[in-house]
């Protein structure tokens, strides 16, 4: 994968704090990294490491109490409209509309940026056929198995042609053999689009098959870790093994982890 | 199993679900699923006859009497009319009823505070017998066609605004976020999103409020009105006509039947991506 030097999204010692009966909740804390146009990252981490309060930040569903975050130059939050079409989200499950085809689903997010019908349906319809759905264009979700609504899903963000894309659990609500399937497809479509991308998830080895880096988050809400995938495997590390050196790192990142262990390491 | 298998490998299950889901009823399969309701309907109308036989008529007049005092109905347009112009008091009073109810309901299933405030009010109206609204509406108003509109808007649109703010607090966290996620503008959220979300119960709040409408048109009209359904059940009282009023009854009955399958019919429409099983 090749990579360009600017930074796309950058984190710069944020902090996030939620008041939860009375005390104050630091769901992230000193959360700092990076990445640079057409990288592909992952976060791992377990429940309760800040994940899901840094995918909000990124998205500008929430802002940060301290720090900074800033997505292809702008606040996500402040300037939040302005992201329009710029930066495009694979959720945990299809999240498709009942009411809709896979082809007016696949064209939702174009519709939300007001591209016309004959337009959004075309390139809708192009997503479709590449992720194998072109004999499935009128059929309703209920219609169609978990993979193919996930696939769908993939379909409506890949066609507002983001710049940053993210996916969260993208595969985790699926069987592994689907999964499997899905991550493929996914991955070709991004190695062809060189389309930045974070994926956030609990699995492993999903993290090292699809990342250039590993995040490592630890609670509260920081990098403990990061692992730089390629530079493992050029220096003759199988998947296997790259796969442990991330293992031990989440092990580290236990909620009785050492305060050193807070400063950002590199695997 | 690898991590990446290229080609979608649950596309043979997908068509086989789709091929379940199409599936239409056949004619003889609807004549079957009705035939408790006829064999039960058959038997209260039996019931009926074999009264008449031991009762006086003018307290159950045989089934013959009352299809001829049907048959004069429907066949002399100076009678006809009664029962037109109900249908037609009806769905007017639903529709300014489900238009004054639509905005409290959205905004009661959107903010909290709205619904703390609002909500009291509709209960408080919702406990309202007809026939107080039938005395205000006497006192308030002197045309007809007013008091009358007034009652039934009385009657219906707390029960629209109820349906209407239960369904938008209904619609799922996951589907509001999706719309966010993808910037959608407010109205585009309500109008992509919210709106077919809340649709099933809109149409459900049509058809529980059909029946509420024909109660309280016909209360409207037993008091304010020279012609209509509610008039004509007056006079038959009055005349000790049993059959008429049974007739008319029937009639209003088979109005409210008409008016619930017309709407079963935009339901199947709006509502054809379901699948059958979720289908009335």
């Amino acid at each position: 994968m090749n990579t360009t030097g600017s930074a796309l999204v950058q984190f710069d010692g944020v902090v996030k704090e939620f008041a939860k009966r009375g005390d104050t909740f630091r769901a992230v804390d000193g959360l700092s990294f990076e990445v640079r146009q057409g990288e592909r990252i992952a976060i791992v981490g377990e429940t309760g490491s800040g994940k899901s309060t840094a995918l909000n930040l990124l998205l500008g569903l929430t802002k940060p109490t301290q720090g900074s975050v800033s997505v292809l130059g702008l606040d996500p939050f402040a300037r939040f409209n302005e992201l329009a079409g710029r930066i495009g989200i694979i959720f945990q499950t299809a999240r498709l509309l009942d009411w809709r085809t896979s082809l007016d689903n696949a064209a939702f997010g174009l519709q939300m940026l007001g591209v016309g019908k004959r337009e959004r349906h075309d390139v809708a319809r192009d997503w479709l056929e590449r992720l194998g759905l072109g004999d499935f264009l009128n059929a309703y979700p209920h219609e169609l198995s978990g993979g193919m609504r996930q696939r769908v899903s993939i379909a409506r963000t890949m066609a507002i042609s983001p710049e940053v894309l993210v996916a969260d659990e993208a595969f985790s609500a699926l069987d592994e053999m689907t999964a499997a399937s899905v991550r493929a497809d996914l991955l070709d479509l991004l190695e062809e689009q060189q389309m930045t991308t974070i994926f956030v998830t609990h699995s492993v080895p999903e993290s090292v098959a699809l990342a250039d880096r590993v995040l490592v988050f630890t609670r509260p809400g920081h990098v403990k870790a990061t692992c730089d995938v390629n530079e493992q495997r050029a220096a003759g590390r199988t998947d296997a093994e790259i796969q442990d050196l991330i293992r031990d790192g989440l092990r580290d990142s236990g909620a009785g982890a050492d305060v050193a262990g807070r400063r950002s390491a590199r695997v | 199993m690898s991590l990446l298998t290229r080609g979608p490998v649950d596309e043979v299950v997908a068509g086989d679900l789709a091929k379940r889901a199409r599936v239409r009823r056949s004619p003889l399969e609807t004549i079957r699923r009705s035939f408790p309701a006829i064999v039960a309907l058959g038997v209260l109308a039996g019931l009926w006859q074999l009264s008449s036989i031991f009762l006086s008529p003018i307290a159950t007049p045989s089934l013959a009497a009352i299809g001829t005092s049907m048959r004069e109905i429907v066949t002399d347009w100076d009678q006809l009319q009664n029962l037109v112009r109900t249908g037609l008091r009806i769905l007017a009073g639903l529709g300014m009823a489900f238009v004054i109810g639509l905005v409290p309901g959205v905004l009661m299933g959107f903010s909290e505070v709205i619904r703390t405030y609002l909500r009291p009010i509709l209960y408080f109206v919702q406990g309202i017998p007809a026939l107080s609204w039938v005395v205000f509406a006497v006192l308030w108003f002197t045309d007809p066609e007013v008091r009358i509109a007034f009652i039934m808007v009385m009657v219906t649109f707390p029960n629209f605004a109820l349906f209407i703010e239960s369904a938008v607090r209904g619609v799922p966290q996951d589907l509001r976020e999706l719309g966010h996620a993808f910037r959608a503008s407010r109205w585009n959220q309500f109008r992509q999103i919210v709106l077919p979300a809340i649709t099933p119960a809109i149409l459900s709040s049509w058809s529980v409020n059909l029946g509420n409408g024909v109660r309280a048109v016909v209360v409207a009209e037993l008091v304010g009105a020279t012609v209509g359904v509610g008039n004509r059940l007056l006079l038959a009282q009055s005349l000790f006509n049993m059959a008429d009023a049974m007739a008319w009854t029937l009639l209003l009955v088979l109005m409210l039947l008409v008016f619930q399958t017309v709407l079963n019919l935009i339901e199947g429409r709006l509502l054809s991506w379901r699948p059958v099983g979720e289908r009335r």
